[in-house]
């Protein structure tokens, strides 16, 4: 049958519906890619016309140099670890409350639940920038009702990053919920009520059938959700532009800032760089630590 | 003991429901208040703590108007063309990868899937500074065909997988029954294999339209003026009016509306599509 499709077409038509994807990509995605790391070995000039001198590795140095690249990095780091381990969380437990066929209203709920990860980030940062006000804010108000003092949410330097992971975990947790759900419902019925009927406890039966049978739905919606977590600017640029100080401040922003904030488009991209660099490795390191743990349990 | 647990379903689903609806609840609300209900303390309810007021919003449709339409024009054409072309190549690519056995050196079908897909995990802060350059030479900065062939590239990994996990599932034996009574593959193609993906289609085309109406950083370094989007036009109201929250939240409701009239009348779709991503 192969043989009859590959008739009726020829070798060639195929590479015709590849084309017009290989050519964007190659154009709008790689080449871009090649040219920003010629960018990180030089100095660009804008004005007079474009100009791009060689600079060795002058910039590098640069960054190794800056604390601001050290403070972003931990930024962003710090804040995908700990949104993407509460997002996993909240995310499973929501899933597994709405796995209850005894739970009227399913649908709805799910509507709901899935709505935050689909309103445009920027939207989003308002809202919570709203919701935080010191003086005029919900929470603040609510707080002070209940007599508590008010929390500066987004001016003090210790709590600031606290909101804007509160805001991330608001606007990404549905992503865990939508894949670990789905997972679950791909889990046969017949699994858990034969545990059930083996007289295994409810932990048991999620340790022991639930959790193994969620795995690749796991590794897939964390590496996912990581690698989106790295990229972090929308809500931070609204939510608190990076301050106080620069306590809020992810690698993206800092690179926006001195690329197109002070127009050095060299360093920007040195910046930018550094942080592709990051998520490769972090990948790598998730993607063999993975394999490692599946060979164990097969052994 | 099991209705207990059933009652603690239902409060634990409620307090989440309610964390999630807060703060759209609050700026909406907020788009109907005057400057002394932003400002004198929070108020919660309409016509119980404060009276609402269509001022914010006569303004936008009034003195406000054009600075709104251009950017609401702008992410108009920009997401409905650029997720048109993302749908369209995407479904493409993902019909080669799915009917024939590519070969370039050593590269097969699951290798080009696997370089597609990766695209869209590079983080745009990587290429946004060379297509900053790259647009500003061939005079491109700043339109909306730059960003619309920008959003095309940046949606088409997505669209390449998911229009992939759709085309996979389908029984090849209905397009090579359709072969054998002679149809040709172009007929097999639009007649049997698109009817039978629409719903696929429908989903990619809305996630790469959401993704492009919300996209912010590549609108952020590629846009200054003529051709800004919904997201950067919010974007600049806390630099340009300080913290006037009502005209704030009524330009953020616009932002949400058409992404919120999706997620609740076309879920079924969106679902559908992304759920072949945790696989």
């Amino acid at each position: 049958m192969k043989n009859l499709l590959a008739a009726f077409t020829g070798k060639k038509v195929g590479r015709v519906f590849l084309a017009p994807t290989v050519v964007i990509l190659l154009l709008l995605t790689i080449f871009p890619f090649l040219f920003s790391i010629s960018l990180t070995f030089g100095r660009v000039s804008l004005t007079g016309g474009l100009g791009i001198h060689f600079a060795g590795i002058r910039n590098w140095i640069r960054l190794f140099q800056d604390d601001r690249f050290g403070n972003a990095m931990r930024n962003t780091l710090f804040m995908a670890i700990v949104t993407v381990t509460v997002q996993y969380l909240l995310g499973l437990g929501l899933a597994m409350l709405l796995n209850n066929e005894k739970i009227k209203g399913r649908g709805i709920f799910r509507v709901l639940f899935l709505l935050p990860m689909m309103l445009s980030p920027i939207a989003v940062g308002y809202m919570w920038r709203m919701m935080f006000g010191t003086l005029n804010g919900p929470i603040n108000g609510i707080l002070i009702r209940l007599g508590f003092a008010p929390v500066e949410w987004i001016t003090n330097t210790r709590i600031a990053i606290y909101s804007v992971i509160l805001t991330d975990i608001w606007q990404w947790t549905p992503f865990m919920f939508l894949i670990l759900f789905a997972g679950l419902q791909t889990i046969p019925k017949g699994l858990i009520e034969a545990a059930q009927a083996d007289g295994a406890s409810s932990w048991q039966q999620f340790r022991h059938v639930i959790f193994p049978l969620l795995a690749p739905a796991t590794v897939a919606a964390v590496l996912l959700r990581l690698l989106e977590a790295f990229k972090i600017i929308d809500i931070i640029y609204i939510l608190t532009g990076g301050g106080p100080g620069m306590k809020t401040e992810s690698m993206t922003l800092f690179g926006y800032s001195k690329g197109l904030g002070t127009f050095d488009l060299a360093y920007g991209s040195t910046i930018a760089f550094s942080l592709f660099i990051t998520v490769m490795v972090v990948s790598i390191i998730l993607l063999l630590g993975l394999r490692e743990v599946q060979e164990i349990r097969l052994e | 003991m099991r209705t207990i647990s059933i009652i603690i379903t239902y409060i634990l689903l409620i307090a989440w429901t309610i964390f999630v609806l807060s703060p759209i609840y609050w700026t909406v609300t907020t788009s109907f208040k005057g400057e002394a209900d932003v400002y004198l303390g929070p108020k919660f309810f309409p016509w119980i703590d404060f009276k609402p007021t269509l001022w914010a919003w006569r303004k936008m449709l009034t003195i406000e108007r054009d600075m709104i339409l251009r950017p609401l024009i702008n992410s108009v054409i920009i997401a409905t063309i650029s997720s048109l072309f993302a749908m369209v190549f995407g479904s493409m690519a993902a019909y080669g990868l799915t009917r024939f056995q590519y070969k370039f050196a050593f590269w097969r079908n699951q290798d080009i899937l696997v370089w597609i897909v990766s695209q869209r995990m590079m983080p745009p802060i990587v290429t946004v500074l060379a297509l900053f350059i790259m647009l500003k030479v061939v005079n491109l900065i700043d339109t909306r065909p730059g960003m619309i062939l920008t959003y095309t590239a940046f949606n088409l990994p997505l669209a390449v997988w998911m229009m992939r996990n759709f085309l996979i599932h389908l029984p090849r034996s209905t397009e090579e029954a359709a072969m054998v009574d002679g149809a040709s593959s172009m007929q097999t193609l639009f007649q049997i294999v698109i009817p039978m993906i629409l719903p696929g289609l429908a989903a990619t085309y809305l996630i790469c339209f959401i993704f492009a109406w919300n996209e912010f950083l590549f609108a952020l370094f590629l846009t200054f003026n003529k051709s800004q989007t919904i997201p950067l036009l919010i974007a600049a109201q806390h630099f340009q009016r300080g913290p006037q929250w009502w005209d704030i939240s009524a330009l953020a409701v616009i932002a949400i509306t058409p992404v919120v009239i999706i997620a609740l009348f076309l879920q079924r779709y969106l679902v559908k599509g992304l759920i072949p991503l945790g696989r």
